[in-house]
């Protein structure tokens, strides 16, 4: 008789906290790093951005300036010939096709309906590359959804797109979830979006918008996100008893049982030689037989 | 004594006509589908995971294995989303030939479809005809870039190389020969009774239901509504050309039959215009050799052979990859309208909707 | 014709079977190469058109010269010919696979009786009414016996074809059944429906010449309403008509396009025989060709003037006098027969398939009146005469 097995209690994981752990001490390849920033677009942080860095410029200016008069004092006293006065910085000006869109404020008359229209549940609103954007607090996304569907002046009949974005480095919510929204009749687009934490359900938009059914199932397969009153929850791309959400930010890249070394790179074939050294200390023959 | 049992079958994921590896459960009573349950996933690679890895210009390789029968098609999405997230302003030359080469890929893509949808309803000649021309085109492909299939024809901020010298002639060689054999599959389909008999009132799904689901592209326009995204929301050198958006009011898999033709008309025509009114200058913008985004995201979307084909980027300040890549394909989304299409109708039918959705799985589960 | 020996007449049997099969053997093959040349033009293929001989020998050396010369290789007959064999050879050589949970036996039979439902029609099919050649007298055993062009002269060989024909549909439903698996299933209840239901305008519409032949023996009535003797010049019509019904459900018996349903590819993998490898398969295919023959051999006899020259009993106006047109010939036979096989490649390059509830359609709204009404105005002709 063998002894029964005692069920082993998984070492506790460093990084990350979700709610799948990966065990990257089995496969130290497997480690990712995980974003420092949250490229979440939106207009306040880019005006608190550009404010932060006038002030940064402003304040380097200063520096400078302070830096030139002590340098200047310090000169005079020992009689050398006094430094060149600083040049205020002007920013570089790139000869090139590009014009970064920047985050605007929100002129077009549908954004402006929307906020009249859903008030304070507007958490913002702007346009950006041409793009209108209206972020919507969680709990009022389907409300949000049934107006630009319903509303006679805005019409949003179909919803072309949802997909969402993890951000793990944020500190009060774990990912975006966007609607992007088309209007056939009056040829308009709209993204609707909201932010919500981890863990939590958003309702879903099947019974407005019955093409978001196999969206939300992507989303759930693919972020974990799952939906509130959605007739089919499951998995549509991946098989039902994968582990783990593929596009969430601490999905590594390389899988199980992935080979260490990477063949293609080993130019010289120093490391194919290791690998078949290492073969045959185990006992296997990798080389071809060769005829005589 | 007698009792009445409903059979299950699997319609794939190997099966000759669903064309790749989409898999369909189907609930039979007799030959009549009592329950039609499509399941996809079997061709999953992870495009959008592998696209936040790679650089702006690498990703672009990736979407020529998405919809493998259009892929410059995907190119220009790509092309054009990234260029919509850095605000590049495109040469006018390099917009006339993205949008000729687009057209000669929805060309492409169209006969492919009209070959295995014939070959699913049983006609086999027609297959050969359209092959032919397809042949003639994915030449030019393969003189415009090298290669036939897997084209990454473009760059962003424009081509990597003007038109080979040549290339014009041997395009207007095609335009001339095109509408001649066009004529040929018309004369064995169209009026065909056999053909009639096994579209007409087939697989209909109306307007409305097409707009909820999301769906988009030619089923959407045998419905009757004529959105088009190249005259909707134009980009490329579209609204520059003078085309029309065929439309059919019938909803049926003869009527997505028609619009598809008639669209191969229209395409002819913008290649023509093309080719006539091709502006001299640069091919390529002036644009930095290491892209840095900043933060941003752009919902970019164009009008593909399948329908609307959209790219969803998200940006990181200082990034060299998209934070975040989503590609909003076409198949995927049409794909819904199955159920709908042939629930309560005879398996055969199965087959002409599957080929009436005119479906890659490559670009379904992406 | 001299009394024979029993002895006599079993050689004499079995020589004409041995011809027959023989004749069978080499037409299906040349009638698949066939397929693929015709359906090849028509459909711009390369394989069955360019591909031809390797580079060695004299056929090499020709063909070289030609590619030299930017041409296509002028043995133009043999182009697609490796392709032709390398097809029959895959056949014998493929390993025979039997599922593990089909009925083994049922599974091994079913090809069998297909092969023997086509091959015994053919004992009562006469290809010249007459002697073909006389052995010369030195021949050991036959000598001076007369070869003729039939194996046997049965007077009620119709009922015998159409009874033995029908036989061929259980070996589609037993191999169906005993694969014991979805998609062959499915092609075998298509075919029971749809095999039952063409058989019944079939027969109806092979009844018109035997109404206005008054006979049921193939020879008989092949040289009846060939020449039109005893007949009226207005039965030329019912003939017609028959003549369109009939072929019409011969496609459908023998399941080529536009009713190829049982083994739809598209829809049901490969139909009936999903399952059958090797020569199991090689088997069907055989029979299913060999059918198309058949179909072909009675078209020809009954409604396209048979032996002589003009169809529809049209040759009363050539009298008997003229030399060649007005006797009866292989020749004519066989022309029609490789006739009516061309149209079959022609329609399936042509035409798509019939959904299954459009197929019993046609079948049952269209063909069963039709042939009733013309079964009816044939033997009013018949009366009236």
């Amino acid at each position: 008789m063998s002894e029964p097995i005692e069920p082993q209690t998984p070492a506790e994981p460093e990084v990350p906290t979700g709610p799948y752990v990966y065990d990257y001490a089995a496969s130290p390849q497997r480690q990712v790093v995980l974003p420092k920033t949250v490229p979440l677009p939106s207009l306040k942080t880019y005006r608190a951005e550009v404010v932060a860095q006038q002030a940064a410029d402003e304040a380097k200016w200063q520096k400078m300036q302070a830096d030139y008069e002590t340098a200047k004092a310090k000169a005079e006293a020992e009689g050398k010939e006094a430094p060149k006065p600083p040049v205020k910085p002007v920013p570089r000006k790139d000869d090139n096709d590009m014009k970064t869109p920047w985050p605007q404020e929100a002129k077009a008359p549908d954004l402006l309906r929307l906020q009249e229209l859903l008030g304070d549940k507007v958490e913002e609103v702007f346009e950006q590359a041409g793009e209108l954007t209206c972020q919507v607090r969680k709990e009022a996304l389907h409300e949000a959804l049934r107006l630009c569907r319903d509303d006679a002046s805005l019409k949003y009949e179909m919803l072309a797109d949802q997909t969402g974005t993890h951000y793990p480095a944020a500190k009060d919510f774990a990912f975006s979830l966007v609607y992007q929204l088309t209007s056939i009749s009056r040829r308009k687009r709209l993204r609707v979006r909201i932010l919500v934490p981890e863990g939590f359900e958003p309702e879903s938009a099947c019974s407005l918008y019955p093409g978001a059914n196999w969206m939300e199932r992507e989303t759930y397969d693919m972020l974990g996100i799952r939906f509130k009153d959605h007739p089919d929850m499951t998995r549509i791309l991946c098989p039902e008893d994968w582990e783990g959400y593929p596009l969430r930010k601490e999905y590594p890249t390389v899988g199980w049982g992935q080979r260490d070394i990477d063949l293609r790179e080993d130019r010289g074939g120093v490391l194919m030689r290791i690998a078949m050294e290492k073969a045959g200390q185990m006992g296997i023959n990798l080389k071809q037989p060769q005829a005589d | 004594m007698f009792k009445n049992e409903e059979m299950e079958i699997n319609l794939g994921p190997q099966h000759p006509s669903t064309h790749g590896v989409l898999r369909v459960k189907l609930r039979l009573d007799g030959e009549t589908v009592v329950k039609c349950t499509p399941i996809i996933g079997y061709l999953h690679r992870g495009v959008e995971k592998i696209c936040e890895n790679k650089t702006f210009f690498q990703g672009q390789v990736w979407t020529d294995r998405m919809d493998y029968v259009a892929a410059i098609s995907n190119n220009l999405g790509w092309a054009e989303g990234v260029e919509k997230l850095f605000g590049i302003e495109v040469p006018r030359r390099a917009r006339y030939i993205r949008t000729m080469l687009t057209e000669m890929n929805r060309l492409a893509s169209h006969l492919l479809w009209l070959a295995t949808h014939a070959l699913d309803i049983g006609a086999m000649t027609v297959f050969l005809y359209t092959f032919r021309e397809r042949e003639y085109l994915l030449d030019l492909f393969e003189a415009f870039c090298g290669a036939r299939l897997t084209t990454t024809a473009f760059r962003i901020g424009g081509l990597r190389e003007d038109l080979p010298p040549g290339f014009i002639k041997q395009a207007q060689a095609f335009q001339d020969i095109f509408l001649d054999c066009m004529e040929e599959y018309e004369t064995l389909l169209s009026e065909n009774r056999i053909w009639k008999k096994r579209t007409v009132g087939v697989a209909k799904i109306n307007a409305e239901d097409c707009i909820a689901l999301g769906i988009t592209g030619p089923v959407l326009r045998a419905a009757g509504v004529p959105y088009d995204i190249r005259k909707a929301f134009p980009s490329a050198a579209y609204a520059e050309m003078d085309f029309e958006i065929p439309t059919r009011p019938e909803a049926d898999t003869y009527a997505r039959y028609l619009v598809r033709l008639a669209e191969m008309r229209q395409s002819h025509r913008i290649i023509q215009q093309c080719i006539d009114g091709l502006p001299e200058g640069p091919v390529m913008a002036k644009i930095p050799k290491i892209l840095k985004s900043e933060v941003n995201e752009v919902y970019h979307s164009i009008e593909a052979p399948k329908g609307e084909l959209g790219y969803y980027f998200v940006g990181e300040k200082g990034g060299t990859t998209p934070y975040r890549m989503h590609v909003r394909a076409p198949s995927f989304v049409n794909m819904q309208a199955l159920s709908k299409m042939v629930e309560g109708r005879l398996l055969a039918d199965v087959i002409a909707a599957i080929g009436t959705l005119d479906v890659v799985l490559g670009e379904i589960d992406r | 014709m001299p009394t024979m020996t029993l002895t006599q007449t079993l050689v004499m049997g079995l020589i004409q079977i041995v011809a027959v099969l023989v004749l069978i053997f080499v037409m299906v093959p040349l009638l698949t190469f066939a397929e693929r040349k015709v359906i090849g033009y028509v459909q711009v293929r390369l394989g069955a058109t360019r591909t031809a001989g390797g580079h060695r020998g004299l056929t090499g050396a020709l063909n070289r010269g030609m590619w030299a010369m930017g041409k296509v290789p002028v043995l133009s007959i043999l182009r697609g010919l490796p392709v032709f064999i390398a097809d029959i050879l895959k056949l014998i050589l493929k390993e025979d696979i039997i599922p593990e949970k089909a009925d083994r036996a049922v599974f091994t039979l079913a090809p069998i009786l297909s092969v023997m439902a086509a091959f015994g029609v053919f004992s009562a099919i006469a290809f010249y009414p007459g002697v073909l050649f006389t052995f010369p007298a030195g021949f050991p055993i036959v000598g001076g016996l007369p070869f003729m062009g039939f194996i046997s002269d049965v007077n009620v060989s119709l009922l015998y074809i159409i009874g033995l024909a029908s036989v061929g549909v259980y070996g589609i439903v037993l191999g169906a059944w005993a694969s014991n698996s979805k998609y062959p299933l499915l092609g075998g209840l298509r075919s029971a429906a749809q095999i039952v239901s063409y058989e019944v305008p079939l027969t109806l519409s092979l009844l018109v010449p035997v109404v206005l032949s008054g006979s049921l023996n193939f020879r008989e009535m092949s040289l009846r309403l060939g020449t039109g003797e005893g007949m009226s010049w207005l039965a030329t019509f019912p003939l017609m008509a028959g003549f369109l019904i009939y072929t019409t459900c011969g496609f459908a018996e023998t399941n080529r396009t536009p009713f190829d349903l049982p083994e739809a590819e598209n829809e049901l993998v490969a139909g009936f025989h999903t399952e059958y490898s090797g020569m199991k398969f090689g088997f069907f295919y055989l029979a299913e060709y060999t059918n198309m023959i058949v179909v072909s051999t009675f078209a020809s006899g009954f409604f396209l003037g048979g032996y002589h020259f003009l169809p529809f009993g049209l040759q009363r106006f050539i009298p008997a006098t003229v030399p060649f047109f007005g006797q009866p010939s292989l020749i004519f036979f066989f022309g029609k027969v490789f006739f009516i096989l061309f149209t079959y490649l022609w329609v399936r390059a042509t035409l798509p398939r019939y959904r299954y509830d459009q197929l019993m359609d046609v079948g049952w709204k269209y063909l069963i009146p039709l042939t009733l009404v013309n079964l009816f105005v044939a033997a009013m002709i018949r009366f009236a005469y």
